[in-house]
C-alpha cells in the first residue's frame, strides 16, 4: 500500500517537473532566441500590470491555446484525428519514468529510490519509447485528409526511423563499457574516477559516441537543423490540420522531447546527478583534502547537479536550433545514412577492440 | 574531406557567435536589471507605444495642406496631385474666387482618401504651389472605420 | 504636281500647297499658333519657320507656296535655335500659369514649351500684368496675360461668322483682343472661340475650373439638336473611386467634319448637354392598380409582344397605335417600319416631334430632331396628328418619346391615352406621361448608341456609342428587335441582325439612297 503511494508520488513529482521544465522552455526558447539576436522577447503578458520579464508568457500561450477552435478537418478520421496528439504526448511522457533524478535516499528507515522504475531494461526501453512516438506523427499526417500532412507525416517517419539506428547505435558502445542497462546502476559506475581525479563520465569513455547519440537525438526532436516533418513557416508538414490544444500538445511534445534527450544526455554522458569528487559523506577532492557534508546536503547538490546539467542541454538545444540553418532532405538522409551510422560502426569497432585488448 | 572540415569548422564558428551574443547581451541584461547603467543595451528593440523612434526629416508622414499669409489655403486647384497620384486617392473640387484675380480659383473640395494612398509623395513632388506637403510626423493613422480615413479639407488644413 | 524634298523624303504634292500642309500630308509636324486651316494663312505667330535651300532667311512655313525641286529641313539646327527664339519671345508675357489654365493639357503653346524649351527665360523683366478676367461674351471669358496674339478669333469672327465683334486695339507691346464698344460676343457660334484659341486666352465660362481637360475622355457622336447633325466629340469623366462625381458630361467638342460642320458648332448644340444625364428614366416601371412598381425587361417585353400577337392574330391591327420621333437612327426606323409597317399592317402610325424652334441661317435649323431626312428616305409614312378623323378606341398604344426640348407636344396625347387599353412608353427621360401608362422602358439617347442618320442636307453619318446607357436602359434598335423576334412573322429576318451595322446593310440593300454608302 505505502509502496503504491509513494510510487504516485513520485510520478506526480516526476511529472510535474517535467511539464514545469516544459512550459517554460517554450518562455526559454523565445527568450534566449531574442538575447541571440539581440532582441528583448515576450515581455508584454501581465498580470495585474505585473510584466516580471515576460515570465506569464507561457500561461497566456496555454489560455490562448485552449480557447482556440478546435477544428478537425471534414472526411479526415475522427478518432485517429485525436489520438494523434496524445500518442505523440504520451509516449514522451512515459519516458521520464526510467530517469534516475538522484541517488537513493533514507526517509523514515525506507530507502527511497529517486527514480520512478528502476528497470533493468531501462536504456533499451528509453529508445523503445522514442521509437514509438513515430505512430503520432504518423497518424497525424495520414488521418488529417490533407496530402500535404501525409507527405509531412511519411518524411517525418523516415527521418525518425533513419536516425533511430545511429540513436541505437551510438549507445552500443556505451553499453560495452557500462556494467548495465539499469539506468541508476550506469549513474552509479560513472560516480567513479581515472586516476582519482577524472570522472568517469560517459563523454570522457566514448567522445565519439557522444557526439553521434548528440546528433542523432536533435534529429529525433524534430527541432530546426532537422524540421523537415513540419518546417511550419515554407514546407507543411504533418500537424498543418490541427488548431488549439491539439496543436498545443505536439508543440509540447517537441520541447517533451528537448527535455527528455537533455536528461538522457546527462544520465549517460554527463554523469546523471554525480558531482565530480562528491562521495555518499562529502567531497574526497583529489589532492587530499576531505569535506564532509551530511547526507540532506550531499542529495541536494546532487540533486541540483542533476537539474543543472539537465538545463545546460535545454539551453544548447535551443542555442543549436537558432544557430543553424535547415538541411535538405538528401542532406538530412546522406547525414543519417552515410556518415552517422557508419561511424557508429566504427565506434562500436573500435570500443570492442579497446576493451577486448 | 578539408572541405567537409571547413563545414565542420563553420558550424563551430555559428554556435560561438550566437553563444558570444547571447553572453555578452545576457551580462548586460543582468547588470540593467540589477539597476546598474550601462552604455549599451542589451537589445536594440524599441518598446513601442512607450518609446518610439524619432521619425527622419524626411519622412513621408501624414498630408497637410498649406496655408497662404491670409489663411486660405495655397492650393489653386490644378489637380496635379490627382493626376499623379498612382492609387487615385485624391479627389479636388474646384470653385472660382470672384475676389482673387491671381489665380481665380480655390478648393472648394479636397479629399485625400487615406484608405487608398500609399504613401509614395508623388503628389508633393507634383504640387507647383508647395501647397501640399507630408511632414506632419504623424504615422499613427488607423481608424475604425474607413469614412473617417477621408481627410476633407478642413482636416488637411490643420 | 510639284515635287520637293522635306526633310530628306522626295514627295510629290499638290500645286498651290503652302509648306506646311505639304508636310502635314507626309506625317511631318511643323509646330504652328497662328494658322488654322479654315483661314488663309496670317503669319503673326513666326512659329512654323522653315529652312529652305537657297535662301538666304528661313521662311514662313504656313504662308509659302511649295515650288518646284524645293529643299526644305523642318528640323535642321537653325529651324530648331528659331523656334526656340520665338518661342522665348512668346513666353516673354505669356504667365505660363498652367496650373490653374483651362486650356492646359491640350494647349499647344504648352506642347510646343515642352518639345523646344523648359528653358528659363533671359528677361530680367518682371512680366506685365493685365488684366485677367474680362467678359468677352455670355459664354466666354478672356485672359489677356495668356493671349499671345495670333488673332485667330478675330478672324473667326470676321471670316466664318462674319459678325466681327472682336478686333486688335492699341499697339506694339500694349496690342491687345477686345471687343467692339457694346458689341460683345454673343453670336450664336461664340463657344468655338474657346476651342479656336491655342491657347487659354478665351475660356469657356461653362467649362471654366470644372476640372482638368485629361481627365476627360473623349466619345465622337453627332449632336442630336437640330437637323444639321453636326459631328461632336462628347467629353465625359469617368470619375473617382469611393467619391461619386455630380457631373459626368462636361463638355461638347466640334468634330471635324467637312462635309457637315466644318470645324465648328453652335452654341445651342454646345451648350445643351445635361439632358445627357437629368432626369433620365433607369428603370422599367409597370403600374398596376395605380401603383408603380419595378418590372424587369423581358417579362414586360413579353407581355406587349403577346398583346400585340393577339391583335394580330384576330387580323385587329388597325387597333394598334404607335408613336414616333425622329431622333431615332436609320437603323432603328427601319427595324420600325418593318414591323409596324410590313408585318402588322394597318398599325396607327404618328410622328410627334418636338415644335419647331428657330434657326440661323448656317449651321442651326428650326426643326429640333437629327433624323427627319432619314425618316423620309426609309419610307415611314406617318399619319398627321392630331388624326384628322378622331380614332375609334386604340387597344394598344406604343408610344416612342422624344422629352430633350420638353413635353408639351405630348400633351395632345393624354386624350388618347385615356382611350387606349394598354399602352407602354418608351422614354429616355422622366416625363408627367409616365404615370399614365401601363410599362414604362428606359432607352437610350443618340450619344449612348451607335447607328446613321441622315441630316437635312442629305449626308448619312454614321457614328459609334460615346457613352454608356444609364441603369437597365436599352437602345431603341434592340428594343425593336425583341419585338420582331419575339412576333415571329418573319423570325429569321430579325435574328440574323444582330448588330447595327448588319441593320444598316439590310437597310442598304432595301433602300436605294443608303445604297454603296459603306
Amino acid at each position: 500500500m505505502i509502496e503504491t503511494l509513494i510510487v504516485l508520488a513520485k510520478i506526480i513529482l516526476a511529472l510535474a517537473w517535467f511539464l514545469t521544465l516544459t512550459l517554460y522552455l517554450t518562455w526559454l526558447e523565445r527568450k534566449e532566441s531574442a538575447v541571440i539576436q539581440d532582441r528583448i522577447g515576450a515581455n508584454r503578458a501581465s498580470i495585474l500590470g505585473l510584466r516580471v520579464i515576460g515570465l506569464f508568457q507561457p500561461f497566456a500561450d496555454a489560455i490562448k491555446m485552449i480557447f482556440k477552435e478546435d477544428f478537425t478537418p471534414p472526411f479526415s478520421k475522427k478518432i485517429l484525428h485525436n489520438l494523434a496528439p496524445f500518442t505523440s504526448f504520451f509516449f514522451v511522457a512515459v519516458t521520464i519514468a526510467v530517469i534516475p533524478f538522484g541517488d537513493k535516499i533514507e526517509i523514515g528507515g525506507r530507502l527511497i529510490n529517486l527514480q520512478i522504475i528502476d528497470t533493468h531494461v531501462g536504456l533499451l526501453l528509453i529508445l523503445a519509447l522514442l521509437s514509438l512516438g513515430i505512430y503520432g506523427i504518423l497518424l497525424s499526417g495520414w488521418s488529417s485528409n490533407n496530402r500535404y500532412t501525409i507527405i509531412g507525416g511519411l518524411r517525418g517517419a523516415a527521418q525518425m526511423i533513419s536516425y533511430e539506428i545511429a540513436l541505437g547505435l551510438s549507445l552500443v558502445g556505451l553499453i560495452l563499457v557500462y556494467p548495465s542497462l539499469r539506468l541508476s546502476e550506469i549513474v552509479a559506475y560513472q560516480g567513479q574516477h581515472f586516476w582519482g581525479w577524472l570522472p568517469k563520465w560517459g563523454i570522457f569513455l566514448q567522445p565519439l559516441g557522444f557526439l553521434l547519440f548528440l546528433f542523432a537525438a536533435l534529429a529525433e526532436t524534430k527541432r530546426v537543423p532537422f524540421d523537415l516533418p513540419e518546417g511550419e513557416s515554407e514546407i507543411i508538414g504533418f500537424f498543418t490540420e490541427y488548431s488549439g490544444l491539439k496543436w498545443g500538445m505536439f508543440m509540447m511534445t517537441d520541447f517533451m522531447e528537448v527535455v527528455i534527450i537533455s536528461c538522457l544526455i546527462t544520465t549517460l554522458f554527463f554523469g546523471g546527478w554525480q558531482v565530480p569528487w562528491l562521495w555518499a559523506d562529502g567531497f574526497h577532492f583529489p589532492w587530499g583534502t576531505v569535506w564532509v557534508l551530511p547526507r540532506a546536503v550531499v542529495v541536494i547538490l546532487q540533486l541540483l547537479a542533476f537539474n543543472l546539467k539537465v538545463f545546460f542541454f535545454c539551453w544548447f538545444q535551443i542555442l543549436v536550433r537558432w544557430t543553424y540553418p535547415r538541411f535538405r532532405y538528401d542532406q538530412l538522409m546522406n547525414f543519417g545514412w552515410k556518415l552517422l551510422i557508419p561511424l557508429c560502426f566504427v565506434n562500436i569497432m573500435g570500443t570492442a577492440i579497446i576493451l577486448s585488448l | 574531406m578539408i572541405k567537409a572540415l571547413e563545414y565542420f569548422l563553420e558550424i563551430i564558428h555559428g554556435a560561438w557567435v550566437t553563444t558570444r551574443h547571447f553572453v555578452v547581451n545576457m551580462w548586460f541584461h543582468t547588470l540593467n536589471l540589477l539597476g546598474i547603467k550601462t552604455r549599451r543595451k542589451g537589445a536594440v528593440t524599441i518598446q513601442y507605444p512607450e518609446e518610439k523612434k524619432e521619425i527622419a526629416y524626411r519622412h513621408r508622414s501624414l498630408h497637410r495642406l498649406l496655408k497662404r499669409e491670409d489663411g486660405r489655403p495655397r492650393c489653386v486647384v490644378c489637380m496635379l496631385c490627382a493626376t499623379t497620384c498612382p492609387s487615385e486617392c485624391i479627389y479636388i473640387e474646384a470653385a472660382e474666387d470672384p475676389e482673387d484675380d491671381e489665380f481665380q480659383k480655390y478648393p472648394a473640395k479636397f479629399i485625400i482618401d487615406l484608405s487608398r494612398c500609399c504613401f509614395c509623395g508623388f503628389c508633393v513632388e507634383a504640387c507647383p504651389e508647395d501647397a501640399l506637403r507630408m511632414d506632419t510626423q504623424k504615422i499613427e493613422l488607423a481608424e475604425y472605420s474607413r469614412l473617417d480615413l477621408l481627410y476633407d479639407l478642413e482636416k488637411l488644413l490643420q | 504636281m510639284v515635287k520637293i524634298t522635306i526633310d530628306g523624303r522626295q514627295v510629290e504634292v499638290k500645286e498651290g500647297m503652302t509648306i506646311l500642309q505639304a508636310a502635314e500630308s507626309i506625317g511631318i509636324e511643323i509646330p504652328h499658333l497662328c494658322f488654322h486651316p479654315a483661314f488663309p494663312p496670317e503669319g503673326s505667330c513666326r512659329l512654323c519657320l522653315v529652312e529652305i535651300e537657297g535662301r538666304p532667311k528661313l521662311e514662313l512655313a504656313c504662308s509659302t507656296i511649295v515650288q518646284e525641286g524645293m529643299t526644305i529641313s523642318t528640323q535642321s539646327e537653325t529651324v530648331r535655335q528659331a523656334r526656340r527664339s520665338v518661342l522665348e519671345f512668346l513666353l516673354a508675357e505669356h504667365p505660363l500659369d498652367c496650373p490653374i489654365c483651362d486650356k492646359a493639357g491640350n494647349c499647344q503653346l504648352q506642347d510646343y514649351y515642352q518639345e523646344y524649351g523648359l528653358f528659363d527665360s533671359q528677361f530680367k523683366e518682371n512680366k506685365e500684368r493685365k488684366s485677367k478676367k474680362v467678359a468677352l461674351g455670355k459664354n466666354l471669358i478672356l485672359d489677356r496675360e495668356r493671349c499671345i496674339l495670333c488673332t485667330r478669333c478675330v478672324r473667326f469672327l470676321k471670316e466664318i461668322t462674319r459678325t466681327g465683334e472682336l478686333g486688335v486695339f492699341q499697339r506694339g507691346l500694349r496690342s491687345e483682343i477686345d471687343y467692339f464698344p457694346g458689341q460683345p460676343v454673343d453670336n450664336n457660334y461664340s463657344g468655338n472661340l474657346a476651342e479656336l484659341c491655342p491657347v487659354g486666352a478665351i475660356t469657356d465660362k461653362d467649362f471654366r475650373f470644372q476640372t482638368r481637360s485629361w481627365f476627360l475622355q473623349s466619345g465622337p457622336s453627332i449632336c442630336p439638336h437640330c437637323s444639321r447633325a453636326c459631328s461632336i466629340y462628347i467629353d465625359y469623366h469617368v470619375g473617382f473611386p469611393r467619391v461619386e462625381l455630380d457631373k459626368y458630361v462636361y463638355r461638347i467638342r466640334a468634330r471635324e467634319n467637312p462635309e457637315i460642320n466644318d470645324y465648328w458648332i453652335c452654341d445651342f448644340g454646345r451648350y445643351n448637354y445635361a439632358y445627357l444625364e437629368k432626369k433620365r428614366a433607369t428603370k422599367v416601371l409597370v403600374r398596376e392598380n395605380g401603383q408603380a412598381q419595378e418590372g424587369d425587361w423581358d417579362s414586360q417585353i413579353e407581355r406587349l409582344v403577346k398583346k400585340i400577337k393577339e391583335f394580330y392574330l384576330k387580323k385587329k391591327t388597325n387597333r394598334i397605335g404607335l408613336v414616333l420621333h425622329s431622333a431615332l437612327t436609320n437603323e432603328e426606323l427601319y427595324l420600325a417600319k418593318k414591323i409596324f409597317q410590313e408585318d402588322l399592317p394597318e398599325v396607327n402610325i404618328f410622328l410627334i416631334d418636338p415644335p419647331e424652334g428657330e434657326g440661323d441661317n448656317w449651321l442651326l435649323t428650326p426643326s429640333r430632331t437629327p433624323n427627319l431626312k432619314g425618316l423620309e428616305l426609309i419610307g415611314l409614312q406617318p399619319q398627321k396628328f392630331p388624326p384628322e378623323k378622331p380614332l375609334t378606341e386604340l387597344e394598344i398604344l406604343i408610344i416612342f418619346a422624344y422629352l430633350p426640348h420638353g413635353e408639351d407636344q405630348y400633351n395632345q396625347l393624354r386624350s388618347l391615352l385615356e382611350k387606349s387599353h394598354f399602352s407602354v412608353l418608351f422614354t429616355a427621360h422622366q416625363t408627367a406621361l409616365m404615370n399614365q401608362v401601363d410599362v414604362v422602358f428606359p432607352t437610350t439617347l443618340l450619344a449612348e448608341k451607335e447607328g446613321s442618320v441622315v441630316n437635312v442636307e442629305e449626308k448619312l453619318q454614321k457614328f459609334p456609342a460615346a457613352l454608356t446607357p444609364p441603369g437597365t436602359a436599352r437602345s431603341e434598335r434592340e428594343i425593336l428587335l425583341t419585338l420582331g423576334r419575339g412576333l415571329g412573322i418573319n423570325f429569321s429576318f430579325y435574328r440574323q441582325l444582330k448588330t447595327p451595322a448588319a441593320v444598316f446593310d439590310q437597310l442598304s440593300q432595301d433602300i436605294s439612297y443608303f445604297r454603296g454608302s459603306k
